[in-house]
């Protein structure tokens, strides 16, 4: 659950070149996704059984922390890689089928009042 | 809706930003409500915001990196809150952006010892009509500070909700999210 590639440590200010040259020679140096399906609440799933090529030790960390699903967030936060980094590999494996992703509507339009009712009733609850 | 076999339903999602400046209290606040050890990760200002297509020669390209702290709220096993807490500097801007779109509200987090340190993240959500509430983090201890005085010192409109809190004290916060998600309901029922 709390896999970290060896050598990352969040919390140590590193150089700037260290703690971002690296991290965005995993997407040979793109900036920006080949797509914008990703926000950072956006569920991510791997799709099992896919046959496995090589990939980078990251790639496979990424891929193996969506066993179930999860936030592309979440995914940056335990891989330790930056959100923009995680963004355009995410990006790379639904273009070659190895995730899938669905962010919720209420990304696009606010949940009507019966659904904004009984969050208000949990969230007191909790 | 059910995800990859086996996989588990993939949950509807709510965010909520918190946004406050520097030691204002927004990664307590997080941990207070959140389920999991609040989650931390980087993003870094680069293509989109200064033009870049590649990293090469980036020394000189990128700006500013900036530490997102978030945390999770399972509701039920279908829907699941997340709280995104963001600096409020405005050179932080980038990732307002990124962080409103979309997000059901946000929680602009004040410091009563810096209370000016809000004013570019408030009117950066009511520019962008994000519903947000203000929660005054008392730091000293006593709230010896008047709401009322708060929101003069700020210029917060009177339909903006405005609350005192302890960011460290779970009940307190949820207080806070509370009056965020009744405001957002007000609206949606006076069809704002
Ligand atoms: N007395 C008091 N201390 C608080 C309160 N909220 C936070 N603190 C303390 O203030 C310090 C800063 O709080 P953080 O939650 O780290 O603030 P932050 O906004 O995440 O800070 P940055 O991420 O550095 O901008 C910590 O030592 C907290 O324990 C509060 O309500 N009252
Ligand atoms: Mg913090």
């Amino acid at each position: 659950m709390e896999a970290v590639p060896p050598g990352w440590d969040p919390g140590q200010e590193e150089p700037f070149e260290s703690s971002l040259i690296r991290p965005y020679s995993l997407t040979g140096g793109r900036t920006r996704p080949s797509r914008s399906d990703f926000s950072v609440t956006s569920q991510v799933v791997a799709v099992p059984s896919v046959s496995q090529e090589r990939m980078d030790p990251e790639v496979e960390l990424i891929l193996s922390l969506c066993a179930r699903p999860v936030s592309m967030a979440e995914v940056a936060s335990r891989s330790g890689l930056p959100l923009g980094v995680v963004r355009i590999l995410l990006a790379d494996l639904l273009d070659q089928g190895y995730v899938t992703v669905r962010t919720s509507d209420w990304e696009r339009r606010r949940p009507d009042a019966g659904t904004l009712r009984s969050v208000l009733e949990r969230i007191r609850q909790l | 809706m059910m995800g990859a076999e086996g996989a588990g339903p993939v949950p509807d999602t709510l965010k909520i930003v918190i946004a406050g400046g520097f030691g204002a209290g927004k990664t307590t606040l997080v941990s207070a409500v959140s389920e999991v050890e609040s989650l931390h990760t980087e993003e870094v200002m680069t293509s989109e915001s200064v033009g870049v297509d590649d990293l090469d020669g980036v020394e000189g390209k990128a700006t500013t990196t900036v530490a997102l702290d978030f945390g999770r709220i399972t509701l039920d096993g279908s829907t699941v809150v997340y709280l995104f807490g963001t600096p409020g500097q405005r050179r932080f801007s980038f990732m307002w952006e990124e962080l409103a779109d979309g997000a059901l509200g946000a929680v602009v987090l004040a410091d009563t010892r810096r209370l000016t340190d809000s004013f570019d993240v408030i009117d950066f959500f009511e520019s962008r009509g994000v519903p947000f509430v203000v929660a005054v983090n008392c730091f000293d201890g006593q709230r010896t500070h008047r709401a009322d005085d708060v929101r003069v010192a700020l210029d917060v409109e009177e339909r903006v909700p405005l609350l005192l809190c302890d960011a460290r004290d779970r009940e307190s916060v949820k207080e806070v999210l509370t009056e965020l998600v009744a405001l957002v309901l007000r609206l949606e029922l006076s069809g704002a």
